[in-house]
């Protein structure tokens, strides 16, 4: 391996890695362009803005008139200040629901055997599912008992959904841990709940925190349930985007702008866990 | 015309030298074997022959060709891992076939060359065992097996024998030695035992911290050892270094240690012109000292027993003579016991004496 | 106090904590999932529809007809061809695209940590953003036209990509491949990784050139891991339906790029046509149970 790449391979090999980043970025890079363009820039190969202007992020926030002229369709009527904190309400919670549920029941399944064959086959099956498949009797369930565009239903849902990858993500974690540690807290007298306090949570925060964040990345981006659900009050951002898409017709520049800030928190959080991702997303099959 | 030869090799990682200059030549047939303890440099001696590493500065050539730009795809070289690298997913007969598959050797000729060699190395009875199922000698085996049916120029050995347990070494060893013999193939074989480097190979360089100290045959090495560290690694017991120092008295040279006194003058030719008073090292192998009930001889020295290790055929006496430890390997006397007294004689022929310093022997 | 004291004895003794532990799990799971379950097999037994003016408990049995009605769906059968179609080609794409990068990353070289850490943020976006900026990139006076076709192939090579139904799903894919190639990559490549040099090093002893050793030593050994990711992301690409609600709608025509997840969910939220919803949901739900207990089974004892 030592000689076979000479100059020639190197130069080929960063080449390469240049186009698969350009590629990459291109997306990303694009929205963040239109956001900061005006709307006579809009349909403008140039990629730096001519005239760069912030006005599609403001509007957003405190929605103007049709930006650039009434040849638009509609306007933003309303700000997103809403649909965003209706995202880190529902996210956030069904996040802590999901890991306080998910961590007990998968310490009870790591160190006490608990639940038999069918509870993990149908956590699986939870995942296997597409979601859409659950939207109609969802709907019938819900609204008999009022539970449509409410926050409390919303984030039951997440909760359930997610629930896999909590409990197959911290039960790696917990295996992880050698239980002699809390065999021996237990031979001390201590019970399995505080053997949990003093003993495995402290172990596992790192793992739990990881977890957590990975739960919060997919609740955030979730948009199936939280379109079905929703109807005027818990809108989370996937919702308001898509509603963006749909009525505000080529308003290019707010559509890049609002992408662009739903994209913002579940990045940041993606890179805090970098190392987890596959692990995420493969069930803690492969680490 | 030497199959394999290796000039002033220096490998330097980052700031860390591992090989210094080292030097050798092997014949064809010839097993060598790079002796020494670990970090010595042995093993990357061996990946720069194979090619894996390039050496910082030094020529190898193989059968006369200069092959330090040759990639190891191409130097038709042998190398056994010490982990035996065998591969997992593939049977016994892949394994062996791997090598003669990238030739592309004719599909009935390469079963044939399979099968023999399969047959030479004794796992004709595995062949469809997937190579993850294999035991360890079993591992080293195919192993070797998949090596020499490319009918390398050259075989190296990277430490084949350390991954077995004690008891199945010495019969691994046994048949690695017959194997030898009979496929002729000039071989490097590195390893940190001394007992495998005496019995397989024909010439031993012992290696430390990345030269080598000594060359020579089994017997030259074992006899005749250049330096203290070779006295001292070759040999098991090891070797008697007592630390003494010379004196001249009444026309006789005499080694001085504590109470100790051996007269030396018959090798007074050889060690004139070295100061009295000079730090010296003598060495004798617990072989050549011999002990007895009785004052047989007229330089035996008075001993005392401190420990007796029950051997077999021979035993080992630790003595305490006049302050000094000194051990003994003489056969087993049922009167001689812990706290025995008996009289200690030592081999004069098979003395050793080094320079303190230096580390070089005087003889 | 007695009674909370008991309890809290009680609580406390290993038994019960294994008990308690899958309960709230149980209690999440059946609340959320399985009683919507329960509705949704009575549900498809029945003719019902939010407006049908009586509640759907006392909807009256229809027997098997909604099921019957499934088969014949025209709509429902392109739908699933759809999909297959969808997972047959991003799949494939993800695995070698995946490779070829995994390949490229082998080794070490200067830079190393900072461009994978680029091409891993495509997982990270939601669904719907990638979507979303596909949409905006594919759009007729977008960059692909403007700054990639214009140029190299003249005015008239601009595409309107959404008008037609096969152009605007390769854009579907094409989102979906970007998005998750980076998975794949990090997969292989963390298999690629763990291969022992020992096991390389001897390949090239005995003769094997580089293309060779990767045929013959290292892709064999992540077989195992490759088929587990593979498995996870073609159910995953089946679920697909953000990126398709966002970039097209299930458009053109109203129902050319239409997966079986916008089908699915259009027959319940808007024909609001309950019941058969139901019947469709229930018959997917089978399908991919069976499918994946007959497929997977085998295959995790063998990897295990």
């Amino acid at each position: 391996m030592a000689r076979t790449k000479g100059v020639a391979g190197k130069i080929v090999r960063y080449l390469l890695l240049i186009v698969v980043c350009a590629w990459t970025l291109a997306p990303v890079a694009w929205m963040v362009s239109l956001s900061f363009k005006g709307p006579t820039e809009w349909y403008a190969p140039n990629i730096i803005p001519a005239q760069p202007i912030v006005d599609n992020y403001i509007n957003l926030f405190i929605p103007t008139n049709p930006i650039g002229g009434s040849h638009f369709f509609t306007s933003i009527t309303e700000p997103i200040t809403k649909p965003l904190i209706n995202s880190l309400i529902v996210a956030g919670f069904g996040t802590l629901f999901a890991v306080l549920v998910g961590f007990l029941a998968a310490y009870g399944v790591s160190r006490y055997r608990a639940g038999g064959t069918f509870t993990i086959f149908f956590t699986l099956l939870t995942r296997m599912l597409p979601g859409a498949t659950f939207v109609a009797p969802l709907m019938v369930f819900y609204s008999s008992i009022h539970f449509i565009d409410t926050y409390v239903g919303l984030i039951l849902l997440y909760t359930a959904v997610t629930l896999t990858y909590a409990i197959w993500l911290m039960k790696g974690f917990i295996d992880e841990i050698p239980p002699e540690w809390e065999e021996a807290a237990l031979l001390e007298g201590a019970s399995p709940w505080t053997v949990l306090r003093k003993v495995t949570i402290p172990l596992t925060k790192g793992g739990l925190a990881a977890s957590a964040l990975f739960i919060f990345i997919l609740n955030w981006s979730e948009f199936l349930f939280a379109l079905v659900i929703s109807v005027t009050q818990v809108t989370t951002l996937p919702v308001q985007i898509s509603k963006y898409v749909s009525a505000v017709g080529r308003m290019y520049g707010t559509q890049a702008s609002i992408g662009i800030i739903a994209t913002i928190p579940s990045v940041a959080l993606g890179y805090l866990i970098q190392k987890h991702l596959v692990t995420g997303f493969t069930f803690g099959r492969i680490r | 015309m030497p199959k394999l030869v290796v000039k002033n090799i220096r490998k330097v990682f980052g700031t860390f030298e591992a090989v210094k200059n080292v030097s050798f030549q092997v014949e064809e047939k010839e097993t060598l074997c790079l002796l020494g303890p670990s970090g010595c440099g042995k093993t990357t001696t061996l990946r720069i022959i194979a090619g894996l590493e390039v050496p910082t500065s030094g020529e190898v050539f193989v059968d006369a060709v200069f092959v330090n730009d040759v990639p190891p795809q191409k130097r038709q070289i042998g190398l056994v891992f010490q982990d035996y690298a065998i591969f997992p997913h593939l049977s016994v007969f892949e394994n062996i076939a791997y090598g003669l598959r990238v030739r592309k050797m004719p599909v009935a000729q390469m079963e044939r060359k399979v099968h023999e060699t399969a047959a030479l190395v004794d796992v004709e009875s595995i062949l469809d065992v997937p190579g993850k199922k294999l035991g360890l000698s079993e591992m080293q085996r195919v192993a070797i097996g998949r090596s020499i049916a490319l009918d390398p120029k050259l075989l190296l050995l990277d430490e084949p024998l350390s991954n077995i347990d004690a008891k199945a070494r010495e019969r691994m060893r046994v048949e690695l030695g017959k194997l030898q013999k009979e496929i002729g193939i000039a071989t490097v074989y590195v390893t940190h035992d001394q007992l495998e480097a005496m019995t397989l190979a024909d010439r031993i360089a012992v290696m430390r911290n990345g030269l080598i100290d000594q060359i020579g045959t089994t017997g030259e090495i074992y006899d005749n050892a250049r330096t203290l560290f070779v006295a001292d690694f070759i040999g098991s017991p090891s070797m008697n270094l007592i630390d003494c120092e010379l004196v001249y008295s009444e026309q006789r040279a005499i080694l001085k240690s504590g109470d100790f006194t051996l007269d030396i003058t018959e090798f007074a030719e050889t060690i004139k012109g070295k100061p009295k008073g000079e730090e010296l090292v003598f060495g004798i192998r617990p072989e050549d000292v011999s002990i007895d009930i009785k004052k047989t001889d007229p330089t035996a020295i008075e001993a005392e027993v401190r420990l007796v290790e029950l051997l077999g055929a021979k035993s080992i006496y630790h003595l305490k003579i006049r302050g000094l430890t000194v051990l003994a390997k003489d056969y087993p006397m049922a009167e001689v016991n812990f706290g025995s007294k008996v009289w200690a004689t030592f081999n004069k022929d098979k003395l050793h004496l080094f320079d303190k310093k230096t580390e070089e022997a005087i003889f | 106090m007695e009674i909370t004291d008991r309890l809290a004895q009680w609580m406390g003794k290993t038994e019960s904590f294994k008990k308690l532990s899958t309960l709230p799990l149980s209690l999440v799971l059946n609340f959320v999932l399985i009683v919507p379950f329960a509705i949704m097999i009575y549900l498809s037994f029945t003719k019902w529809e939010p407006l049908v003016g009586y509640d759907w408990w006392r909807a009256p049995t229809a027997g098997i007809p909604r099921f019957i009605e499934a088969f014949g769906d025209v709509r429902l059968a392109w739908a699933l061809i759809r999909t297959a179609t969808f997972v047959a080609v991003v799949l494939p794409l993800e695995f070698l695209l995946g490779l070829g990068m995994a390949l490229l990353f082998l080794g070490d070289f200067r830079g190393k940590k900072a461009f994978t850490s680029i091409i891993l943020y495509p997982m990270m976006m939601p669904w719907v953003v990638v979507g979303l900026g596909f949409y905006l990139m594919f759009q007729y006076f977008g960059p692909v036209n403007l700054l990639i076709l214009r140029p190299v192939f003249g005015e008239g090579a601009m595409i309107d990509w959404f008008t037609d139904p096969v152009l605007a799903f390769s854009v579907i894919m094409v989102a979906d491949i970007w998005q998750w190639t980076p998975l794949m990559f990090l997969i292989i490549y963390a298999g690629l990784a763990a291969v022992p040099r020992r096991l390389v090093e001897a390949a090239e002893v005995l003769g094997a050139s580089p293309s060779r050793i990767l045929r013959t030593v290292r892709l064999p050994l992540i077989k195992p891991l490759v088929v587990i990711a593979l498995i996870i992301r073609g159910l995953e690409a089946f679920k697909v339906f953000d990126i398709v609600y966002i970039m097209t709608g299930g458009g053109p025509g109203g129902n050319l790029t239409e997966v079986i997840s916008l089908y699915v969910y259009k027959l319940a939220i808007v024909y609001n046509n309950t019941s058969y919803a139901c019947a469709v949901s229930l018959i997917i739900m089978v399908a991919i149970a069976l499918i994946t207990r007959l497929a997977i089974r085998p295959l995790e004892v063998k990897v295990e």
